[in-house]
């Protein structure tokens, strides 16, 4: 294609595509002046009067819908850090039973990682906090109304149940990220540690593991980056995450266009902290390459 | 004798520099076969695929079948050309997910808009003479090397086209290979199709070629009947690599 | 996922000895989990013959299928279901004939309209408004439209992505990353909100079809990333060769990329659709009443209050036997459509 008609080209698309969202912003302008909204952020800086049952730092509902916003965001990454810790231990030690030698562990894993990766990660939830946290509250755990004393700590049964069904349900992907790792590795490097005489874990955990993470890193920081955006499914078991926040605010304002850049801006911060940590993981994996 | 590529001083260079084309000037008539050797990096490839338009030219002029493009490599007329010019690659380059008769029946529908039944009837008498009419329903990688590439030929001989440009056709074969995809090009060639072939196979262009066009660092080094080419080339250059080329086949 | 084929187990019945028993770790930790799944399997077997109380499950099974779809049209519903099902069985051991072979994408591709017609009514049939859609037959329709309006989009956005024209290719790059860095549940609460917020005065979407609007803006750009690595993964002398033969750039993209690209992204692509199957189970929390909102509507009726453990097995079986069965079909095609590396 010539230059020019090139440019000819991306200037009709532009036309058409700026056209369009000139006729969609008109029509939600229309919209806003008609429902008497009008746009701005001004209401941020209101009382949010609205109680928060789960707040690390301290919040009382006269507090601004700012910092009800922020409290959110903690509470999210407080159950995003802590169920990735989780999922990757259970989603490594499930991937090694599945690539291992023990056949039958080798079935029973691959029989966990069907069932939890073929159903709905909306249904695990729920089943783990209605089923696993509040039907047995009574029975089986001494569980108080505030939740499960912990060494001190007191966790609420909606933060245990959703740390409970994220890390589950992510460990199953881990797993098959950690299974495809060790299988990349060729098959030539098993033979040889073992005709060294090293020891089946030792073999696996020196030898085997430090190749496969270049082909496993990528797939956690995808598993990671899926963690974190269906952490917001905190909602269903009314833990307040940053997108139950945005939802209750929504329900009392009306400020959804508002609500809607505030949560796009949180979780594009939220993946580049993620991706940021990962590359730099795995800089430092490279780096202790060279040297060793 | 009418001339079917006249190529004027054509000058390329990918990087700055090096010249992968340095004033190379051609001319191949009609019913012609012209071989180019040259060792590897010379620039054989870049040379053919400008003819097609694959590859544009910095400076000079091309004339392939009395159409005319410079440097500005006009999209249409490299159109043009491309209907009427087949060209066969070294990775043979089929379609995989097409069956051997749909890759050949492809341009001819889409680009010529002939009718399905009868490309698929021309397909077929075009792999009758290739030898491989009994693979027509099969896909690419159930065939060999040697039957891939005589397909990539019936399918560049599907547009009827009045020049066929040929990229070391049988270097990626076994050399058990080689000669049934060489006997199929010496019959084109007796029908009097008019041909560019890179190729180092000697006993190919002593018999089939009327000139051997060698090259070196993108320049034309010799131009010369084959005859004269093989026993008493006029240039030190390609006495040299000659001599590396029959070094490397007593080899082998 | 679930490849446990007849020869591996014959292998590990042949090696019982070895695998299982071969030291004393290995012999304990065997023993220990033959214990633990008797256990379970007793407590499990014990529990769902005699303290569950399908009650619940049984006397809906209606609702489960098809909501409250009105009982005397529930014959449409369960039409479409059933079309469904022996197209599958079809696909997967229906006999050889070329023709019927070479229609079988067009006869998947009629269900859709076969399904809407069936559920709107109209033409001969009592129309019924969408919001008495629901159950399996809800959460099948969300996910059939979406995945077939997602792919052409996804492609074009693909293509956009790959394209030499900087302005589009940076425009359609932004889509998919933002896209892909949102939460679903985002995306869908925000379509029911916001869509009738940029549509004009007068003009109304069903809540329905704002979730497949919804769905296909979120799916299509995961789409697109697949279909991306399938077109970067096929290498420039296949656009060589076409160019060559006189095709031009669209024939290019039409003929040589886009069947080639799909063809490279099968599996991905299937995996998609299947994650969107399971996903249409969030519109549960979002006023639709798909098959995890029917679990939760009976959940709240007094009547079978508490019976959770019942009801969430039961729906999980359900998504288990149709993301298997999707799974197989996916296989199915894979096989089929496999073409050899090697050629690349
Ligand atoms: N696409 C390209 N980009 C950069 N350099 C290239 C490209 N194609 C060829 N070259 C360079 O041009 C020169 C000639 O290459 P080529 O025509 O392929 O040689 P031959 O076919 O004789 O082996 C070489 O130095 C090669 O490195
Ligand atoms: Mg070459």
């Amino acid at each position: 294609m010539k230059i020019n008609q090139k440019i000819f080209l991306q200037f009709g698309i532009c036309v058409i595509f700026f056209g369009l969202i000139g006729i969609l912003i008109n029509n939600l302008t229309i919209n806003l002046t008609r429902t008497g909204l009008g746009f701005n952020f001004s209401w941020l800086f209101k009382p949010a009067s609205f109680a928060l049952a789960e707040h690390p730092l301290p919040y009382t509902s006269s507090d601004s819908y700012a910092w009800a916003l922020f409290i959110g965001w903690l509470n999210s990454l407080k159950v995003i850090a802590s169920s990735l810790i989780l999922a990757t231990f259970l989603g490594t030690l499930i991937g090694f039973t599945r690539a291992g030698k023990n056949s039958l562990l080798g079935l029973i894993s691959a029989g966990y990682i069907t069932i939890i990766r073929q159903t709905p990660l909306l249904l695990q939830l729920m089943f783990w906090y209605f089923v696993g946290f509040l039907g047995l509250k009574d029975n089986i755990f001494n569980i108080s109304n505030q939740g499960i004393e912990f060494s001190g700590l007191i966790f609420s049964s909606e933060f245990l149940a959703l740390l409970l069904g994220l890390s589950i349900f992510t460990s199953a992907y881990i797993a098959e990220v950690i299974r495809g790792g060790i299988l990349s590795v060729p098959r030539g490097q098993w033979e040889a540690f073992r005709s060294l005489g090293l020891s089946e874990r030792k073999g696996l955990i020196s030898i085997i593991l430090p190749q496969a993470l270049p082909a496993i890193i990528p797939g956690l920081t995808s598993q990671y980056l899926n963690l974190a955006k269906n952490s917001t499914l905190a909602i269903a078991v009314g833990y307040s995450d940053i997108y139950a926040i945005n939802d209750t605010i929504i329900n009392q304002t009306g400020r959804a266009i508002e609500c809607f850049i505030i949560l796009l801006v949180s979780f594009l911060l939220l993946n580049l902290l993620i991706t940021n940590t990962m590359e730099f993981i795995n800089r430092l994996i490279l780096k202790s390459r060279k040297y060793s | 004798m009418e001339p079917i590529v006249i190529a004027k001083n054509l000058t390329k260079s990918f990087t700055k520099g090096l010249r992968a084309l340095d004033n190379v000037s051609l001319t191949v008539n009609q019913g012609k076969v012209l071989v180019v050797m040259g060792p590897s990096g010379s620039g054989k490839s870049t040379l053919i695929r400008t003819f097609n338009g694959l590859e544009t030219f910095d400076k000079g002029e091309l004339n392939v079948l009395g159409i005319k493009v410079d440097s500005t490599h006009d999209e249409r007329k490299i159109q043009k050309i491309r209907r009427r010019v087949g060209m066969v690659f070294q990775q043979f380059n089929l379609f995989p997910h097409l069956s051997i008769l749909e890759n050949i029946t492809l341009a001819p529908v889409q680009v010529q808009k002939r009718r399905q039944i009868e490309a698929e009837e021309y397909g077929m008498y075009l792999l009758s003479q290739m030898g491989v009419d009994s693979h027509a329903k099969k896909y690419p990688s159930q065939l060999s090397g040697g039957e891939q590439q005589r397909v990539a030929i019936a399918r560049a001989l599907a547009l009827k086209p009045e020049l066929l440009l040929f990229d070391e056709p049988t270097s990626a074969l076994d050399p058990e290979r080689i000669k049934e995809v060489l006997d199929a090009m010496r019959r084109l060639a007796e029908q009097g199709m008019t041909m560019i072939v890179v190729t180092h196979e000697i006993g190919f262009a002593k018999d089939v070629s009327d000139q051997v066009l060698f090259m070196d660092s993108g320049k034309v080094i010799e131009t010369s009947p084959p005859n004269i080419f093989f026993s008493n080339a006029k240039n030190e250059r390609s006495r040299k690599f000659l001599n590396q080329l029959d070094n490397h086949y007593s080899e082998s | 996922m679930f490849k446990i084929n007849i020869n591996s187990i014959i292998f590990i019945f042949k090696n019982l000895k070895k695998t299982f028993f071969s030291n004393l770790f290995n012999t304990i930790i065997t023993l220990l989990i033959i214990l633990f799944i008797s256990a379970a399997c007793f407590n499990t077997f014990a529990w769902l013959m005699f303290k569950a109380n399908w009650k619940v499950v049984l006397s809906n099974l209606p609702l489960y299928a098809f909501g409250s779809f009105p009982p005397n049209e529930q014959w449409r519903p369960a039409t479409w279901i059933i079309t469904l099902l022996i197209l599958s069985i079809f696909t997967l051991c229906g006999p050889e004939w070329k023709w019927l072979r070479k229609n079988l994408l067009k006869a998947w591709v009629g269900t859709i309209p076969l399904g809407i017609y069936l559920l709107y009514g109209g033409f001969g049939l009592s129309p019924i408004m969408s919001r008495h859609w629901g159950g399996l037959t809800l959460t099948i329709l969300l996910t059939v439209c979406s995945s077939l309006l997602s792919l052409p989009f996804g492609i074009l956005l693909a293509l956009c992505r790959q394209s030499s024209l900087p302005l589009i290719q940076k425009l359609s790059s932004i889509y998919i990353d933002v896209m892909r860095a949102i939460p679903l549940i985002a995306v869908l609460f925000f379509g029911q909100l916001l869509i009738p917020l940029f549509l004009p005065l007068g003009i109304e979407i069903d809540r329905v079809w704002r979730a497949v609007f919804a769905f296909t803006l979120f799916v299509s750009a995961y789409i697109a990333e697949d279909i991306r690595g399938g077109l970067q993964s096929i290498p420039n002398t296949q656009v060589e060769a076409a160019n060559s033969l006189g095709l031009n750039q669209y024939q290019v993209i039409q003929f040589i990329l886009i069947p080639q690209a799909l063809r490279i992204a099968l599996p991905a692509l299937t995996n998609q659709s299947i994650g969107l199957f399971q996903n249409t189970s969030l519109m549960a929390i979002l006023g639709l009443v798909e098959l995890l909102g029917v679990g939760r509507s009976i959940l709240a009726n007094p009547e079978f209050i508490g019976q959770y453990i019942e009801v969430y097995v039961w729906l999980a079986c359900v998504y288990w036997i149709v993301c298997t069965i999707m799974a197989v079909l996916a296989r199915h095609l894979e096989q089929r459509m496999t073409i050899n590396k090697a050629n690349f």
